[in-house]
């Protein structure tokens, strides 16, 4: 049977440095762990040194997109020097309130920056998958680049309104009017394909 | 003799109202400056608080003060920062940004001192939510959320005194729940200092008290690092040991209110935990 859990509150002092690390959902101060959030206290034994406290709450809490990591988005609007959307997902859980990026049309591509065109790389509908780069500044969104082979359109839609199918990484073809567009295509892991 | 059909009478013996209208509390004005006097000036108001309670919301708290202070406050979790341009400050710092709102309900006061709606009772609202702001700043971890915006909204539904006071202890409840990640829960204290020459500083006043007396202060502490993180209100001058006191006071009585927000914001937890458990167990 497992143990009766452990609720905190924030700012509940929890151990001390020495007896443990500090894990998600808690900080530290002069020399002792401090809880951050109101949740359920987990300790985790590591294999090298000593355990991780940490404190979990059962409802996810809202993940924000950080530096590095993949994200699921939405083209919303295109231009000839970038490209705007939404982030839909950050890795595989969904965002409570959308989030705007901005891909320029120097990070659509890792080769041949130059000779890119976002009209034939991206349309406003496609879902793209892309990896932060920056924060942005106060101005701007966040910044996202798809200059690498696992990263570009996944879906696209068709004029047609068919869901359109890669052909290599840069074209794909409508399966009922077989005409062919330009899209910078990402080639998706096989272990993410569903067959 | 004969009968008088056209009236309705009524018993043969009749008594005035008023004796059967005895403890209700709408006793008039002069009954409660009587009753002010003797009161303890550092006993505390008994506290009601309980948190997550609002489904709209993602944390919620409702903090009610013996005496008729209630307040209902609602908290959301980061969003995208909504203009840019004012963000410049909050984004140079690297960090968040707490929006606070402070609301006062049209029938929250026993015969208003502003008109509701006037341009007078919306400054005092911005007043109040600009001091909820800087009470709750320094206990929430904004660095952890950067370019988003946590949005916090106190409303007023009755004014008994220490209203300011109470918003904060609500709205730092909410936040909790919310599951923004805090430094540690923020306890609002309120005093005041009735006139009179040698008058002492009283913890928790009730709204008679608070319309009559010349110095009010609110503070506001984070209990467990023992930091003050705001202290509002002013009056009339006095010895800085005066108001030394005062605050001494007004920590002493957050101290003491801190158990009581903590039980319910952990039976809050707990409570969140068995709904969640119990509806994967109903769906699997």
């Amino acid at each position: 049977m497992a143990p009766p859990a452990r609720y905190c509150v924030p700012g509940e002092r929890l151990c001390s440095t020495e007896e443990a690390t500090a894990g998600s959902g808690t900080y530290t101060r002069h020399g002792f762990i401090f809880s951050s959030l109101a949740g359920c206290l987990e300790k985790r034994s590591e294999d090298s040194g000593l355990p991780v406290v940490s404190v979990v709450r059962d409802a996810e809490s809202q993940l924000l997109p950080d530096v590095g990591a993949v994200v699921t988005c939405k083209v919303c609007s295109i231009n000839s020097r970038f490209a705007k959307v939404h982030i839909l997902y950050v890795g595989s859980t969904p965002l409570k309130s959308t989030f705007r990026g901005t891909i320029r049309r120097e990070d659509i591509r890792a080769t041949e920056k130059d000779k890119v065109e976002v009209y034939k790389s991206f349309r406003p509908g496609d879902i793209v998958l892309a990896k932060v780069i920056s924060l942005g500044d106060a101005q701007s969104n966040y910044l996202l680049s798809t200059a690498e082979n696992e990263l570009g359109v996944v879906v696209a839609r068709s004029e047609a309104g068919v869901q359109m199918v890669p052909i290599s990484w840069c074209e794909m073809q409508c399966p009922r009017t077989h005409t062919k567009d330009f899209r910078k295509v990402a080639r998706v892991q096989p272990q993410f394909l569903q067959t | 003799m004969p009968l008088d059909h056209r009236r309705l009478r009524g018993p043969e013996e009749s008594q005035p109202p008023e004796l059967w209208a005895a403890g209700t509390g709408a006793v008039p004005e002069k009954e409660e400056e009587e009753d002010a006097a003797p009161q303890d000036p550092c006993a505390l108001r008994p506290l009601f608080a309980r948190a997550g309670l609002l489904s709209q919301a993602e944390g919620s708290a409702y903090v009610e003060l013996g005496g008729g202070t209630k307040v209902l406050c609602a908290a959301w979790g980061p969003r995208e920062a909504a203009e840019p341009g004012a963000a410049a400050a909050a984004a140079a710092a690297g960090g968040g940004r707490l929006l606070c709102e402070f609301y006062r309900a049209p029938f929250a006061g026993r015969g208003a001192r502003r008109r509701p709606g006037s341009a007078a009772e919306r400054d005092a609202e911005r007043e109040a939510a600009a001091a909820l702001r800087e009470a709750l700043e320094p206990a929430v971890r904004l660095a952890r959320y950067p370019r988003a915006r946590l949005a916090v909204s106190a409303l007023l539904l009755q004014d008994g005194g220490s209203a300011l006071a109470a918003a904060i202890s609500a709205a730092a409840l909410a936040l909790a729940d919310a599951g923004v990640e805090m430094y540690d829960l923020v306890v609002g204290c309120a005093l005041c200092r009735l006139p009179g020459p040698a008058a002492a500083w009283m913890l928790q006043p009730g709204e008679p008290e608070e319309r009559r007396a010349v110095a009010r202060l609110t503070v506001a502490l984070l209990p467990a690092l023992n930091q003050v993180s705001a202290v509002l209100g002013g009056g009339q001058g006095s010895p800085p040991d005066d108001w030394a006191q005062a605050l001494r006071l007004g920590l002493d009585g957050c101290h003491r209110l801190y158990p009581v927000l903590r039980q319910s914001l952990l039976r809050a937890s707990r409570r969140r935990d068995a709904t969640a458990a119990a509806a994967t167990t109903t769906t699997a």
